[in-house]
């Protein structure tokens, strides 16, 4: 029993940064209409630069909040020189963002290496309550996602900002019209969706190493988290997220580790043709062209 | 000045960006409609012919041969992902999987039942499209963005699938088949012999592509893919013709499969995995699917590149990717249309482009 609880303490910080993932797809995939394959490696980015300011003796928690800086202004730069292009045709983002996938990933090896990186825990503390050991930056993982969770969800859900947003997806000329300037919005989505992938990064090279090709990994997690959700509903990302967390991370403790990966893309495939809209329903994503 | 661009019909389209590229998409706008003359096509396709034909006889050396081999069958696996790309509009990341399927399919029989090349082609190529056809089910439901997910995701179960297979799929380190069964006085153990027999399937699959293109199966596919509801409220059987297109590139993609599998001899999973797939996205996108030579282009030049400017492989995959990137914002029909276009200015039709139908799919 006891392992079984300390399974599902770590499952949970996994899914936290599964979570984070999820949902930076949720709003850019749902909300702002961007199919972005590069947002694993988005991901993947801010865990080298916080591996790489941590390892020049920075603090990691300066580092996390660097981290998502950089990979922000790294989605800035891409929704302004890339994406805004092919809002319109949105299967041709979808194959651009694979090739910016490709560049990062293989600028990254070119800058470092393509070998794991690590950081020693910035905490180190180890908490034992009730029998179970529970390690103190696996907690603040999962405190750190909640706080995120929150501030995310009533930012959509409650603030103005997050109406207009709202009216600006369901339609796009009427919001326009009744001066909602869609486009600012776009972007604005987008440098969030990429703030969350650069802290979850960070967070994640707190947890395991990681390497160039995590990315890759990570983003199928993240669509099957925001597809099992439905798109744009961070709610249901959360859910999908924690499901998906769960599963892996028993899987690899009792079941079978190595189709841990094969779930997440069985469940994906399931739900995009027997429910395209989300287990909690949202919106079903940009219109096909 | 008109707008060329009269895809997807969003009225609240015109915003700055797509402005400032209107002179852009004039001068790139896709003409793939408007028919070159029939002499051209001969003359271009005699060449081409003849060409393909000397290559081995122009001393190029061991290395350019086995490049080219690997081009050629590259290519067949493209021409289906053209088919289904630049005629009905469906656009997949999976493909090298569904080139696996042949592969594996065939390397299996092998193992397994001592069937050779020749006997275990059609099976490998009847499976490949049968797994074609199945994927692409869900694309009669959802849209086209969502297809594309179920194709990675396909692609990547594909991998992990082989990977625990044991030893029926060779796991990690795959399987190991025989030569080529010699046909009475050709031995494919030689390598320009292996390239003739690579050759021959391109031609098959070039003219398949032409007749298909030329058809009224291919003039029903480009309906589906310029107006889905138009098309099936005129009774075509939209359903019918998205899945018959998705098996026959499965078709193509089986052959291509079975080729690579007795050109190299042994085949393991990361052959068939996500950058494979991307590397033929990009190749398709590349050449321009909607050009009966775009994929022959596409694939020449993303193999030959990196030989001929001696790229180690970490630069060349990001050349691969600025490639992508440029290709979609600047050249949206591929090089094929960029080839075209120049033609069409030299000989003054230009005019003839501003009612066309645009590149981007």
């Amino acid at each position: 029993m006891d392992i079984f609880v300390q399974q599902l303490v770590n499952s949970l910080s996994v899914a936290s940064v599964t979570i984070l993932i999820g949902i930076g797809i949720t709003l850019i995939f749902g909300l702002a209409g961007i199919v972005n394959f590069a947002h694993g490696e988005f991901l993947m980015v801010g865990g080298m630069a916080t591996w790489f300011m941590v390892g020049a003796g920075m603090n990691f928690f300066v580092a996390l909040v660097l981290a998502g800086l950089l990979v922000g202004a790294l989605g800035f730069a891409a929704e302004r020189c890339l994406f805004r292009f092919t809002l319109n045709r949105p299967m041709n983002g979808f194959i651009m963002s694979i090739g910016l996938s490709v560049i990062l990933q293989h600028a990254v090896i070119r800058v470092f290496n393509e070998f794991q990186k690590s950081i020693t825990d910035p905490v180190g503390l180890v908490w034992t309550i009730g029998g179970v050991d529970i390690i103190a930056m696996r907690a603040i993982v999962v405190a750190v996602t909640a706080v995120i969770v929150a501030i995310t969800y009533f930012g959509i859900s409650r603030s103005r900002y997050g109406m207009a947003l709202r009216a600006s997806v369901s339609d796009r000329d009427t919001a326009e019209l009744m001066g909602i300037p869609v486009r600012r919005y776009v972007t604005g989505v987008f440098i969030y969706g990429s703030l969350l992938a650069g802290i979850g990064g960070a967070l994640m090279i707190s947890l395991f190493p990681i390497t160039p090709f995590t990315g890759s990994v990570i983003i199928i997690r993240g669509f099957a988290v925001s597809l099992i959700g439905g798109l744009g509903n961070v709610g249901g990302a959360v859910v999908g997220g924690l499901v998906l967390g769960l599963v892996d991370g028993l899987s690899a403790g009792y079941g079978y580790p190595e189709w841990t990966d094969a779930y997440s893309l069985v469940v994906m495939i399931l739900i995009l043709v027997l429910r395209p809209q989300g287990l909690l329903g949202g919106t079903l994503g940009p219109k096909a062209s | 000045m008109p707008m060329t661009d009269n895809s997807a019909g969003k009225t609240g389209a015109a915003t700055e960006g797509v402005r400032a590229r209107d002179r852009l998409a004039l001068l790139t706008a896709d003409n793939a409609a408007v028919p070159l003359p029939a002499g051209v096509q001969a003359i271009t396709a005699i060449l081409l012919a003849v060409l393909l034909i000397a290559l081995p006889w122009l001393g190029l050396g061991y290395r350019f041969l086995s490049i080219a081999i690997t081009t050629l069958y590259t290519a067949i696996g493209l021409y289906g992902l053209g088919l289904q790309f630049g005629q009905a509009g469906i656009m997949s990341v999976g493909h090298a999987a569904l080139m696996g399927v042949g592969a594996y399919a065939s390397a299996i029989l092998s193992v397994q039942l001592g069937l050779g090349f020749w006997t275990s082609l059609p099976f490998a190529m009847a499976l490949s499209a049968i797994v074609g056809g199945v994927i692409g089910l869900p694309t009669l439901r959802v849209g086209g963005q969502h297809y594309i997910i179920i194709t990675f995701c396909f692609c990547a179960l594909f991998v992990i699938v082989l990977t625990n297979g044991g030893t029926f799929t060779g796991s990690a380190t795959g399987l190991d088949v025989g030569s080529v069964t010699p046909l009475p006085g050709i031995n494919f153990d030689k390598l320009s012999n292996n390239y003739y027999l690579v050759l021959a399937a391109l031609f098959l699959a070039l003219a398949a592509t032409y007749l298909i293109g030329n058809s009224r199966y291919g003039r029903t596919l480009r309906a589906i893919r310029e107006n889905e509801q138009l098309a099936r409220s005129v009774g075509i059987n939209v359903d019918l013709h998205k899945l018959g297109v998705l098996m026959v590139s499965g078709l193509f993609a089986g052959l291509a499969g079975v080729l690579q599998l007795y050109y190299l001899r042994h085949i393991s999973p990361t052959l068939f995995g996500a950058f494979p797939s991307l590397y033929l996205a990009l190749m398709v996108m590349l050449g321009g699917a909607r050009y009966l030579y775009g994929p022959l282009i596409g694939a020449v030049v993303v193999n030959f590149l990196p030989e001929v400017l001696n790229l180690d492989p970490v630069d060349s995959r990001i050349a691969y990717g600025v490639c992508l990137l440029l290709v979609i914002l600047l050249l949206p029909g591929g090089v094929g249309a960029g080839i075209k276009n120049v033609y069409c200015a030299v000989r003054g039709g230009f005019e003839k482009q501003g009612g066309g139908t645009n590149g981007r799919a």
